[in-house]
């Protein structure tokens, strides 16, 4: 899948529970779940559940410790969508 | 070292979903599992695990200059809905928790003696951060200490020591 449909995806799964909505709007690779969109640490569990449902995945404790940013999560979403095949 | 975490549980009901299917899997070993689902009140007991969890990793993460989501290796050693110890790779930190009506806060310190050494800051103040770990200084003595803080919805807890 696209990278940049991944992006706009992921945007949708973290709208809920992003607390710094101009962060959001700049939203790039490099963003943070945490420092940048302030996401709480226990909502981070949400996001990623809500990844797995979205995609029919399962990540992995190992992926799921790289999860802070969108770059991780993108990384991740690829690889494991690509396993499926 | 340090580190705290405080969750209003009047927000946390609104922010989490803990009876969501999956939530707890993903954050609980099956020990601390067994002790939310045996607990009176299972909500409070999430929220008494997690905010030890969080309050030993930012000592980890100080400690270690490790980042990572790494829930399932902070593991919980109850031993009383006040204290305890948290493990994590090899670490141990101290942990004593407090209980209200609208709160949960725990402190998690490297050492036992420290609780007693731990004092409160206040909010105005001033706390530098360097490398996104904050501390403050002493202007006169140039004496430089570690704190932790941490606010969720109403409150906000800052500790040095």
């Amino acid at each position: 899948m696209e990278k940049e449909i991944i992006i706009e995806q992921l945007k949708e799964i973290i709208k809920p529970y992003v607390q710094e909505k101009e962060a959001f709007e700049a939203l790039t690779e490099h963003t943070d779940f945490i420092n940048d969109l302030k996401i709480n640490s226990a909502n981070l569990v949400d996001v990623i559940l809500d990844i797995e449902e979205k995609y029919d995945i399962v990540i992995d404790n190992e992926s799921m410790e790289r999860m802070l940013n969108v770059k991780a999560a993108i990384e991740i979403i690829s690889t494991k969508l690509a396993d499926k095949i | 070292m340090i580190g705290n975490d405080i969750v209003d549980l009047a927000l946390a009901q609104k922010e989490s979903n803990w009876q969501r299917k999956g939530f707890l899997d993903k954050i609980f070993t099956q020990k601390e599992q067994s002790l939310i689902k045996n607990a009176i009140n299972s909500e409070l007991m999430v929220w008494n695990l997690w905010t030890r969890k969080e309050a030993a990793y930012k000592i980890y993460n100080r400690e270690t200059g490790i980042r990572a989501y790494i829930p399932l290796q902070l593991e919980c050693f109850f031993e009383t809905e006040n204290q305890g110890t948290v493990g994590c790779n090899g670490f141990t930190y101290y942990t004593q928790t407090q209980i209200s009506e609208e709160f949960i806060y725990t402190i998690a310190v490297t050492n036992k003696l420290h609780f007693d050494q731990i004092n409160k800051i206040n909010f105005e103040t001033n706390i530098l951060k360097k490398d996104g770990i904050p501390f403050i200084s002493n202007t006169s003595s140039k004496l430089v200490k570690p704190v932790s803080i941490t606010n969720h919805g109403r409150f906000w807890e800052g500790i040095v020591l």
